[in-house]
């Protein structure tokens, strides 16, 4: 390992090794090139509208874990930030003359100021510790601001909230945004751009400090570092990023109420990084992209679409606290070992009756809030594209005992995947 | 003579009504390695709280290189070229071994809070924590978290997180505990290694570390220092061997 001083910078190879060139550009070209296609193969408005909700999830999941994840600050009032930067934007699209100069892909930039500007100011004190007292700080900022929104009714608009129109914004090169399509393309810019910023932040000195701090504030601070202003460092860069969501949010919906603010939201955004994993940078992507996808598809099927994604996020706490990220790198070892394959019949055999049993509870679910919800003399409910009397026996037993039978397959199958996983993380053998 | 590195005089510390340190003098010279032993409980640990402002003092000062280091902070502290380990191991269990000795490198390396430097992009720090790596034999651990390496190794990398930041005051309290005899020698080598110019203040239970590393030998017990010298003139002090040597020395044979 000597030579490892003497290595030759010119030589791509040795320049790896030594550490300076360990960025890789190849996610980022995939996610561009996706970026741009995907409304080529979600044509439809509806999609594409979904898809403008997810990026702009995804930028405000990837500035919260800037704090949960990578500083380790559990924050129950994020909304805020991103909520006042988006006001600040709204102001500024009224803002007739000043607007008229400005072109809209800008925009989001003050969305970002006016949220770091807020960051700065309640991060002097709030991020003096994490743990408990930097939770119920935030916690108790977010009520703060969100009751200002019906007593400021100047800035946040009271109940009715504040809209504007983007398209008197100073055309971007002949473009008005007068088209979902175009404003598509102006958030997917802009999610490029901030993950990029956020991801090279995490390599940069205060970001990998605010790993130190978040495992072991002690010994940061024996280094020279002050665990408060590495804190405060990271809020106020979250901050910023939240209000490019807020911004964007502003450009996409053309109106905020106080609804971006409440802690509500503030909870959706914790739910949505932690369901993605904590753990690492993409985490908060797929958490985002997941999450959108369950609340936009799944509030077409049922009215109590948030009932299953709480009972997801309690299940992804205790079973798999790394979240889909983590679950997905759990696998990373097997694939190297190159014994992905012992895996694929066990899954099959625990994963589709697993799959059956939930779905059988779901409909039991589904017929208990029927019976209890529906219209009176309405008994007919249509459930799995079977329409059928919810005040019937049959469908009832029919339900259970699949539920009942499809569980115990899955837990008769369990001790079988577990010996597989075990097998195929196992290095030698047989593969 | 010149300034010493460290400097206490007149240092208390009670916790309510108990009186823990009761009043240290204690000058340690530039490149001296200076050994604090003393009996289960005589504060030794106190005394290296004290001095690295993890507590407050009850009353006295402490100097390094002749600057009062009362009042400041434990990060404030280590600017100005005071680095400590711990008794129970303190590093960063879930960032790799290279990360720990990265993270310790960066202020003394000027990063301090920037955003515009990339650490990957670094060729000083990327060299500096390799060169320490090698000192502390953990090249082989480089990539691995922190949290999974065995327990000598782990105090190695604190030692090597301690040294890394450049200081030239190094305070170690307790290295080789909880250690085997060879990963003690392992240790007492890379102890004898790191801090080769630099004034070492160190809190041992193992006579065999002390006797074979100090230059001077103070002895604290109940909160007091009754003896410091050189390592024969302490071991000939009737009052040590009253209060403490005695009794640990028949424990080694």
């Amino acid at each position: 390992m000597t030579d490892q001083i003497t290595t030759d910078p010119t030589k791509p190879s040795e320049r790896m090794r030594a550490g300076s060139m360990t960025l890789t550009l190849g996610p980022w070209i995939v996610a561009a090139v996706l970026l741009a296609v995907l409304p080529f193969i979600f044509t439809n408005n509806s999609s594409i509208t979904i898809m403008n909700q997810m990026w702009i999830t995804v930028i405000f999941a990837l500035a919260y874990n800037m704090l949960l994840g990578q500083g380790g600050m559990l924050s129950f009032g994020h909304a805020v930030y991103a909520g006042v930067g988006g006001f600040a934007c709204m102001h500024i699209m009224n803002a007739s003359d000043f607007f008229a100069a400005l072109p809209l892909p800008v925009l989001p930039v003050f969305g970002g100021l006016f949220g770091m500007g807020l960051a700065m100011i309640v991060g002097s004190f709030s991020t003096r510790s994490a743990g408990t007292v930097f939770a119920m700080i935030s916690l108790g900022v977010g009520e703060l601001i969100a009751a200002c929104s019906v007593i400021i009714v100047a800035f946040f608009g009271g109940e009715e909230g504040v809209s504007g129109d983007r398209t008197y914004a100073r055309p971007f090169f002949g473009t008005e945004f007068l088209q979902q399509i175009e404003v598509y393309y102006l958030i997917s810019a802009w999610v490029l751009i901030a993950a990029a910023l956020m991801y090279l932040w995490s390599r940069t000195p205060v970001g990998r400090m605010a790993n130190a701090v978040r495992d072991n504030p002690e010994r940061a601070e024996f280094l020279g570092y002050s665990a408060r202003w590495v804190r405060f460092y990271s809020f106020v860069a979250s901050g910023f990023f939240a209000g490019i969501a807020g911004g964007l949010f502003a450009i996409n919906y053309e109106i905020l109420t106080e609804e971006n603010l409440n802690t509500t939201s503030s909870g959706v955004i914790l739910l949505v990084t932690f369901l993605g994993g904590v753990g690492f940078f993409f985490g908060p992507i797929i958490g985002a992209i997941a999450f959108t996808l369950l609340q936009t598809v799944l509030s077409l099927q049922t009215e109590l679409w948030a009932f299953y994604a709480g009972t997801l996020f309690v299940a992804t706490v205790m079973f798999f606290p790394g979240g889909l990220a983590g679950l997905m790198m759990m696998h990373v070892p097997v694939f190297k070992l190159g014994k992905a394959r012992l895996l694929i019949w066990p899954y099959l055999k625990t994963l589709l009756p697993a799959l059956i049993g939930i779905l059988g509870l779901s409909a039991l679910v589904e017929m208990v809030f029927h019976v209890r919800h529906a219209a009176y003399g309405d008994d007919e409910m249509t459930l799995f594209w079977t329409t059928f009397n919810s005040h019937d026996i049959l469908p009832w037993v029919i339900a259970l005992g699949v539920t009942a039978i499809a569980l115990g397959i899955t837990r008769a199958n369990v001790p079988a995947l577990r010996d597989a996983w075990n097998e195929a993380n196992t290095a030698g053998g047989s593969a | 003579m010149s300034t010493p590195a460290l400097e206490l005089s007149g240092l208390k510390k009670s916790f309510g009504k108990a009186e823990i340190i009761r009043g240290i003098d204690l000058s340690i010279g530039k490149s001296e390695r200076h050994a604090v032993i003393g009996p289960n409980g005589a504060g030794k640990s106190t005394l290296f709280n004290l001095i690295t402002a993890r507590f407050q003092p009850t009353a006295g000062t402490v100097k390094l290189h002749g600057e009062d280091l009362i009042g400041l902070e434990p990060y404030q502290i280590n600017r100005k070229g005071l680095s400590r380990s711990f008794q129970i191991t303190n590093i960063f269990p879930k960032m790799t071994v290279f990360e720990n000795v990265r993270c310790a490198l960066l202020w003394s390396q000027g990063y301090r809070y920037s955003f515009w430097n990339l650490v990957n992009r670094s060729r000083d720090l990327t060299e500096g924590a390799e060169a320490i790596l090698e000192q502390i034999n953990l090249t082989e651990r480089r990539n691995l978290p922190a949290g999974t390496l065995s327990y000598a190794e782990q105090r190695a990398l604190e030692i090597g997180i301690t040294i890394a930041g450049g200081a030239d005051v190094i305070m170690l309290d307790e290295p080789t505990a909880g250690m085997s005899h060879s990963e003690t020698d392992y240790i007492t080598d890379l102890i004898m290694k790191v801090t080769e110019g630099k004034t070492l203040i160190m809190v041992e239970h193992d006579m065999g570390v002390v006797f074979g590393l100090a230059d001077r030998i103070s002895v604290l017990v109940y909160g007091e220092i009754i003896a410091t010298g050189k390592p024969e003139e302490v071991r000939g002090d009737p009052k040590v061997q009253e209060a403490y040597l005695g009794a640990a020395l028949e424990a080694e044979h």
